[in-house]
């Protein structure tokens, strides 16, 4: 969680900036609990005690709390969440196992960049929802659309990125594996790759949240199960404070894979862990 | 081009083959953008003899770079010839090593790791000898205790001093430094420059020293070989004929040093003011 806090450019540091940036991890993780919970404690106050909005369009935490034990006690929880991340781990993995060789070889040939590179961009910048309909089409009502839209919302930027790590290998440290001599194959095993690691893991953390968001999409209509159903259904009974548990969740899985992401890539590739800063 | 070079003693037999023999070369590019040709050298000429430091001088610009990986072998010539022990450049060669200004080190890797690669590639690492080496090339540098240090947690000195280590493990005939100590602090490059010539001398590796710094020239260079730019092209050679060891402190009062840094300033500011204007 501190990452979220350190990261940035540091430009000057004055008053808060200094205090932040001169935090423990621990002294971080305080700093972003005390942020929740005044957001919570503020939120409350509007919606639950002073009766501001109405609690319908926007529940109180409590309700929200309220809402998700609901949820669980009454066995609604698990079969849409275990359906969605069945669908969403799936969706990942074949993305990932698609994007991470033709994102190399893309990076590595000029001609397959040429050819592939328009089709991927194009593809990318082409909204996951404007699948959605197709994707019923094609793969009928069940998880199979909500993997299809799950992995080819997350290849691109798995591609794209493991793509351009590729090209921007630092030209000095290629000479320099040329210089001690390093083959073709040899610069590709012991310099391309391993400077194309941290491309591939901000890629993957770009492909976590737009995985959720295709599942989700995917599952807001014409779905019987999933989160995304789970949502829809809480909303049309006026069950809002259950809609909200349901988003909850997403979120909390979403920034959980990331972080995940983040703990994998400390382990595979040591050498990128920030220094104090 | 040929200098004062014949004053060495040893009349006896013919004197021995160059180690590194340029003749004519020229490297020209084709800039994409603008459809012309740029000719980075031209019409280089110069022979160095093993065990010799030389130091090539001069401005930004002046293709002193281009001329040091062309003898790397990283850069095809594009008329002329160089040949390292009597055989022509094809590619870099286990015999040659380069140690950069930016220090090309593989930020995933160790100390001992970086250092490891100058072994690695060509030779395999086969047998038990290579740790003892890689670690003896450490020690060499002075990183002894930083071998598991990754290079950003590592001081730009230290880092250049990884490179060196990386070069001195390959052991070359021939070193390659293009401005090494260019981007490292102006005390750690005193102490770094002092330290790089008593490794040279200690090692008697044949050595090829790029700078821009007159005074690094003079205190590295048995010769010192000035370049002017525009196109680049070697525009005098001078023997610097100062005793070693040499430093700062004990040649500032030298006149030898004086008459060369203020020759080689009047003929380096009249390159800075030519490269200037034709910009």
């Amino acid at each position: 969680m501190s990452t979220f806090l350190a990261s940035g450019p540091n430009l000057g540091r004055g008053g808060v900036g200094a205090w932040l940036a001169g935090l423990s991890p621990a002294g971080k993780a305080g700093v972003l609990a005390v942020e929740v919970v005044v957001m919570l404690v503020v939120w409350q106050l509007v919606v639950g005690v002073f009766g501001w909005i109405n609690p319908v369009f926007l529940p109180p935490p409590t309700a929200i709390w309220q809402g998700f034990v609901e949820l669980v006690s009454s066995g609604v929880l698990w079969p849409n969440l275990l359906i969605s991340l069945q669908a969403w781990l799936i969706g990942f993995v074949v993305a990932a196992v698609i994007a991470i060789p033709v994102g190399l070889l893309m990076g590595t040939s000029l001609p397959v960049d040429r050819v592939v590179g328009p089709i991927a961009w194009t593809i990318y910048a082409t909204p996951s929802i404007a699948y959605q309909p197709l994707a019923k089409a094609w793969f009928g009502f069940g998880i199979g659309p909500v993997i299809f839209l799950v992995a080819i919302s997350a290849l691109f930027p798995i591609l794209l990125n493991v793509a351009a790590g590729m090209r921007t290998t630092n030209p000095s440290i290629i000479r320099a594996g040329r210089v001690y001599g390093a083959s073709r194959t040899q610069l590709y095993r012991w310099v391309y790759l391993p400077s194309t690691v941290p491309f591939l893991f901000a890629g993957l953390r770009q492909a976590v949240v737009l995985a959720t968001i295709g599942m989700v999409v995917a599952e807001l209509s014409g779905s019987a199960i999933g989160m995304g159903a789970l949502i829809i259904k809480s909303v049309n009974t006026y069950q809002t404070d259950q809609a909200f548990a349901a988003i909850a969740i997403i979120v909390a899985w979403s920034v959980g894979m990331a972080q995940f992401v983040t703990l994998v890539e400390r382990w595979v590739a040591p050498w990128t862990r920030k220094g104090r800063r | 081009m040929t200098t004062t070079t014949g004053q060495r003693g040893e009349p006896e037999a013919s004197p021995p083959a160059p180690l590194i023999s340029v003749r004519d070369l020229s490297v020209t590019y084709d800039v994409a953008r603008t459809g012309k040709r740029l000719i980075a050298i031209e019409g280089v000429d110069l022979d160095v003899h093993e065990g010799e430091f030389v130091t090539v001088l001069g401005p930004s610009g002046c293709g002193k770079t281009t001329f040091m990986n062309v003898v790397a072998g990283l850069v095809k010539p594009s008329t002329g010839t160089v040949l390292v022990d009597g055989s022509p450049v094809t590619g870099p060669g286990p015999d040659r090593a380069v140690v950069f200004q930016d220090y090309a080190l593989l930020p995933w890797r160790t100390v001992f790791d970086n250092v490891k690669f100058g072994l690695e590639m060509q030779k395999g690492l086969k047998g038990e000898g290579w740790r003892d080496r890689v670690q003896e090339a450490i020690e060499m540098v002075g990183l002894a205790g930083f071998e598991s240090s990754y290079p950003r947690e590592l001081s730009g000195g230290m880092q250049q001093r990884v490179g060196l280590a990386r070069a001195f493990v390959a052991e070359p005939r021939i070193l390659l430094m293009d401005e090494p100590l260019g981007a490292v602090d102006a005390l750690t490059r005193e102490v770094m420059r002092d330290e790089i010539d008593k490794l040279i001398q200690k090692t008697g590796k044949t050595v090829l020293f790029i700078t821009h710094s007159i005074e690094e020239a003079i205190l590295l260079g048995d010769r010192i070989v000035v370049f002017k730019s525009h196109p680049g092209a070697i525009k005098e050679v001078i023997e610097t004929g100062l005793e070693r060891p040499r430093s700062e402190r004990s040649v500032q009062h030298d006149p030898r040093f004086l008459e060369l840094r203020d020759h080689l300033w009047e003929a380096l500011q009249g390159e800075a003011t030519a490269a200037a204007v034709s910009k």
